[in-house]
């Protein structure tokens, strides 16, 4: 895991890595990719991924409105926001 | 009379006694939380909530088991009106509009929730360490870490100022504070408890579950905890026990495997010893005792380390300083709200998770971790199928130690993740699993786990009623008096 | 040197759900912002997803109408990135195992057919709206349309040119709308689509390097979006540098596709699958039941005109070549015997004034109910044909109901023949040397008479009746 690797993983999640901690998390994030390494010990050769423990189909809803306008709470408790819109910095398409 | 110390059961009784009221009792449980605030166990109190459903209660009969009871809720689970933080300072100011479902069930059924609990942010931790809100204490020595990552719940139950308390449990997180701190935690099935409101770690492992000072306490609290929820999807829709019902039937004649691959020659003597000591105990109850193989467990920490950080990945990057939440003083532009209400919001360990999940879910890497885990995921639930074929229950330490001292486990993330070793695997496979009190080592509590097969929370509260019906470890408090 | 163009589309229908996909949130359009936010279309910590069946229900029905395969158990993965109308930093949507799959869809370009193949079409979650536009140095999210299911259709790239693809589009419009999956309406965004174009050499084999314009709503723009395009990667071809793979924004004010390197920039989204979705099964019943309530589509109803209604194929074309047409033919001839009659107004007049305004159907302000109504009054000789092309425009115009027209501007056609006779008779007299001359042959003069009397009566006298009347009383 090079310090290229690191950058993007970096961006991809929106974090900054900043001089005080860059060095020691580009260490532990390569520690511990080598522990979980240990993965390729096993044999999954035709083995289905189970990606959730319970093995059974969804229960699902009916097409129905049940929700209620919650504008004003959400608005007045997002960090910033105007009486109608949400608020970030002008994005620039 | 003091209430510190009493288990569900005791203070019920008082309470239909008319012994202590209801107003009495949450006033007396703030007295305690108030003295005991070095413990740093709650990082929001609902006092006045709290004072004024106790006396509502005074004003009307109630027949509920847990009526008045006082619970401190672990700080992951959304209460609606009051502030939900899940440790971090991402959410140091977030104002919950809905409750969670098992919050909502536990104050229907009575239950007074007095404050939350302090955790590991965003319950990625083993030993409360990585709180924005500061290290919590193990009421059974000065410096002691709780574990985590339900590590205030623990010490508010430890500590005996609440009865009980709500944990979450992603890879170890109620067993493994209930071990250090010296009381009875399960982690029930996966779907077993709704998911609603629980705020995510990682989604496909994370179970809701009761922390209590006895496994009839836990199944007490169970029974109202559980309910088949439509707003949960892996909800299960499953027949709900009576959790109390057969707890005092007897063991006699059933089987308890012990995994071979949990290599015990690694850990203490001492504690070797308190393990030894409690299988003889279940042969004295007429447990019989098989070996048991599970090939593949001893991957489950790293299948772990892949699965839980890629689900925590994406579960996390909601937190973006739009909607709700912290955002950053001053953004530029709108990549610097994100990097930075991301990088100020989130400490090093959920930054570490996430890194990692990005990591083994980008391109290139997917098939390598994030497939092969699940595969190998599947091969450790297979391996678990199998042994239940064979054995009612399976057996280990809950921990490798009792408490440590905070700051002890050095900067190395893997000597902490190491911390869950026996706890992991239930999770993985989705199966219920418990810790209880099994003895001392230098004076500090130590844990039993019970793993049990799927849906059968009941056995397990029955091989741990009859341990705790016949030994005092569940009994002794961090003070030194029997209770 | 002679370029070929590879185009493939990606539709994003909205599903006419009354719910979201994942929510109780509405999904009805134009209301205030972010006042149709459920706690899961927020993305709240804690929340989670619980799929609304229908939506499974209208992706078959797409399915089936295009002889797909149907995946009845399909599943749901994560997108992740980060956007502020992304409320959750992922959509939901069918990547591992899409509720439908390979399918195909007829087009028509200038009367020839030409078979589209369709990759796959899943199921996925909108996002809500950004606002760029309004506050000063801003952005504002409203988050309403956050959760909209929508079915997202990806064409093989078999697409040749702009016109094909614009038929394309049509062809999937017209098909979505029939099987009253998705209201078809381009203006408010239920449609909308992604273009990949690149363009290879003749002779090549390989498909050159695309680039992807996003969000086009509407056919004008896909053709000029497509055809800019095109020329612009000649261009660069041309002049010995290379294409480049990104994603590009159609701005339609300059006619021009500019790259969006905002969302370029380390494009991975790390799909995985949604854990918190279990796999969601259709069961066989299910499917039979959608499969034998499958509306009838644009071809069948075509034939049906053809044999029913005794309409001539062009005629059934134009008629059945939108759904709103459709209903209009169906409603009107629930309301007299001539299908004939119907088919002429609507091929004939109504066509004439879409074309006019250069709109569609669903754009004007003729309700199917008005239509109808003027038939029948046409049926009824309540008023005549002449009487009912204006009653036509006033209703093209204002939308106004037209009974009302009729009764307020006092259109009723003149039937008690006693009434004409009387003002035919008066015309004669007054009018002497005319008659004097169409009786010495004049015969062209009849239709003075006629105007005279339709002029007296403002139009409202029965054409037929008239004529009757007047030569009774000339040729006597």
């Amino acid at each position: 895991m090079d310090k290229k690797t690191v950058t993007t993983i970096a961006y991809l999640s929106r974090i900054a890595l900043d001089e005080g901690n860059e060095d020691k998390i580009t260490a532990d994030l390569e520690n511990i990719i080598k522990f979980v390494d240990q993965l390729d010990n096993a044999n999954v050769d035709g083995i289905e991924p189970l990606t959730n423990p319970l093995e059974k189909k969804a229960q699902t809803r009916e097409d129905k409105v049940t929700a209620e306008n919650r504008k004003d709470t959400f608005l007045d408790r997002a960090p910033k926001s105007n009486e109608d819109y949400f608020l970030v910095p002008r994005v620039v398409e | 009379m003091s209430i510190q110390y009493k288990s569900i059961k005791n203070l019920t009784s008082m309470l239909q006694n008319k012994e202590i009221s209801y107003k009495e009792l949450i006033n007396e449980t703030f007295t305690l939380i108030e003295s005991k605030m070095d413990l740093n166990a709650f990082i929001t109190l609902n006092k006045d909530m709290a004072i004024e459903k106790a006396t509502l209660l005074d004003s009307k009969k109630n027949d509920s088991l847990l009526a008045g009871i006082p619970i401190a809720q672990k700080d992951l689970f959304c209460t609606k009106d009051l502030r939900t933080t899940c440790g971090s300072n991402m959410l140091s100011s977030f104002i919950p509009p809905y409750s969670a479902t098992v919050i909502s069930n536990l104050e229907n059924a009575g239950c007074i929730s007095v404050g939350k609990t302090n955790m590991d942010e965003f319950a990625m931790g083993s030993s409360n360490e990585t709180s924005f809100y500061g290290n919590v204490e193990n009421p059974w020595g000065k410096n002691l870490v709780p574990g985590g990552s339900s590590g205030g719940s623990a010490s508010a139950v430890s500590s005996g100022i609440v009865p009980a308390a709500t944990g979450t449990d992603t890879g170890g997180s109620i067993r493994q504070p209930a071990s250090l701190c010296g009381i009875t935690g399960l982690k029930p099935t996966y779907g077993r408890i709704s998911r609603w409101g629980m705020i995510a770690f990682a989604s496909s492992l994370d179970q809701a579950g009761p922390m209590a000072r006895t496994a009839e306490d836990c199944a007490i609290l169970l029974n109202e905890m559980c309910s088949h929820d439509n707003k949960d999807t892996t909800s299960l829709n499953e027949h709900i026990p009576d959790f109390t019902k057969d707890i005092d039937q007897p063991i006699k004649g059933m089987k308890i495997g012990i995994v071979k691959e949990f290599d015990l020659s690694q850990l203490d003597n001492e504690v070797v010893k308190v393990f030894e000591e409690s299988k003889k105990h279940y042969e004295s109850l007429g447990a019989e005792f098989i070996e048991i193989s599970l090939p593949n467990i001893s991957l489950s920490v790293p299948t772990y380390y892949v699965v839980a950080p890629a689900e925590c990945s994406s579960n996390l990057s909601r937190f973006d300083g739009v909607k709700f939440g912290k955002r950053c003083d001053d953004p530029k532009n709108l990549e610097d709200l994100y990097i930075r209400t991301r990088s100020e919001g989130f400490g090093d360990e959920v930054k570490r998770r996430i890194l990692i999940g990005s990591y083994v879910l980008s391109a290139g890497f997917y098939d390598a971790y994030y497939k092969k885990a699940q595969q190998v995921r599947r091969l450790i639930k297979n391996d678990f199928d199998e042994a239940f074929l064979k054995v009612d229950v399976l057996m280990s330490p809950t921990t490798r130690g009792p408490a440590f001292e905070a700051g002890s486990k050095g900067s190395d993330p893997i000597q902490m993740y190491l911390e869950d070793l026996f706890t992991i695997p239930a999770n993985l496979a989705g199966l219920p699993a418990l810790s209880i009190p099994n003895g001392f080592v230098d004076n500090k509590p130590i844990g039993l786990q019970l793993i049990g097969n799927f849906l059968e929370e009941n056995k397990l509260l029955k091989f741990a009623h009859n341990f705790q019906k016949t030994t005092d470890f569940h009994l002794k408090t961090p003070s030194g008096e029997n209770i | 040197m002679s370029w070929e163009t590879v185009i493939g589309l990606e539709i994003h229908v909205q599903l006419s759900t009354n719910s979201k996909l994942f929510s109780g949130g509405s999904t009805g359009f134009g209301a205030e912002p972010n006042t149709h936010v459920d706690l899961i279309d927020m993305g709240l910590p804690g929340v989670l997803p619980v799929a609304n069946r229908e939506a499974f229900y209208k992706a078959i029905r797409f399915g089936l109408a295009t002889n797909a395969e149907i995946n009845q158990t399909s599943s749901f993965d994560r997108k992740n990135y980060f956007y502020p109308d992304l409320p959750k930093g992922y959509q939901i949507t069918q990547m591992a195992m899409p509720i439908v799959g390979k399918g195909s869809i007829k087009i028509d370009v200038d009367g020839s057919e030409k078979i589209i193949n369709i990759t796959r079409a899943h199921l996925e979650e909108d996002a809500g709206k950004s606002i760029h536009d309004l506050f000063d140095g801003e952005t504002g999210v409203d988050l309403n349309r956050a959760g909209t299911p929508l079915l997202e259709i990806v064409s093989e790239p078999e697409i040749s040119n702009a016109k094909e693809a614009v038929a394309y589009f049509k062809a999937v419009r017209q098909l979505v709308t029939f099987l009253d999956i998705c209201d078809g309406n381009m203006a408010q965004g239920s449609m909308r689509c992604d273009v990949n174009v690149s363009i290879k050499k003749q002779e090549d084999e390989k498909l050159g390097t695309r680039a992807e314009i996003k969000n086009i709503n509407s056919f004008k723009f896909i053709e000029r979006a497509i055809n800019f395009e095109i020329d612009r990667q000649i261009r660069i071809i041309e002049s010995g540098e290379s294409v480049v793979q990104e994603t590009r924004l159609y701005d339609s004010v300059k006619n021009e596709t500019r790259s969006m390197r905002s969302k370029e920039e380390a494009n991975d989204y790390r799909y995985f699958p949604c854990p918190d979705l279990l796999p969601v099964v259709i069961s066989d019943n299910e499917f039979n039941d959608i499969k034998n309530n499958l509306p009838e589509l644009p071809d069948e109803k075509e034939k049906r005109y053809m044999s029913e209604a005794n309409l001539e194929e062009a005629e059934a074309k134009i008629i059945s070549s939108s759904k709103t047409m459709a209903n209009m033919f169906e409603d009107a001839c629930s309301k007299t015997d001539d299908s004939k009659l119907v088919a002429n107004w609507l091929v004939g007049d109504v066509s004439a004034l879409l074309n006019k305004d250069n709109i569609d159907i669903e754009e004007s302000k003729l309700s199917s109910n008005n239509f109808a109504t003027l038939i029948e009054r046409i049926s009824d000789k309540t008023i005549s044909g002449k009487i009912a092309k204006s009653v036509l425009e006033e209703v093209w115009e204002s939308g106004h109901d037209v009974d009302n027209i009729i009764k307020d501007k006092g259109l009723v056609q003149i039937q008690d023949e006693s009434v004409l006779e009387e003002i035919a008779q008066r015309i004669i007299n007054d009018n002497p040397s005319q008659v004097g001359a169409y009786k010495g042959g004049k015969d062209k003069l009849f239709g003075f008479f006629v105007g005279q009397v339709m002029k007296e009566t403002q139009g409202k006298a029965n054409p037929k009746s008239v004529n009757d009347i007047l030569k009774n009383l000339l040729d006597s």
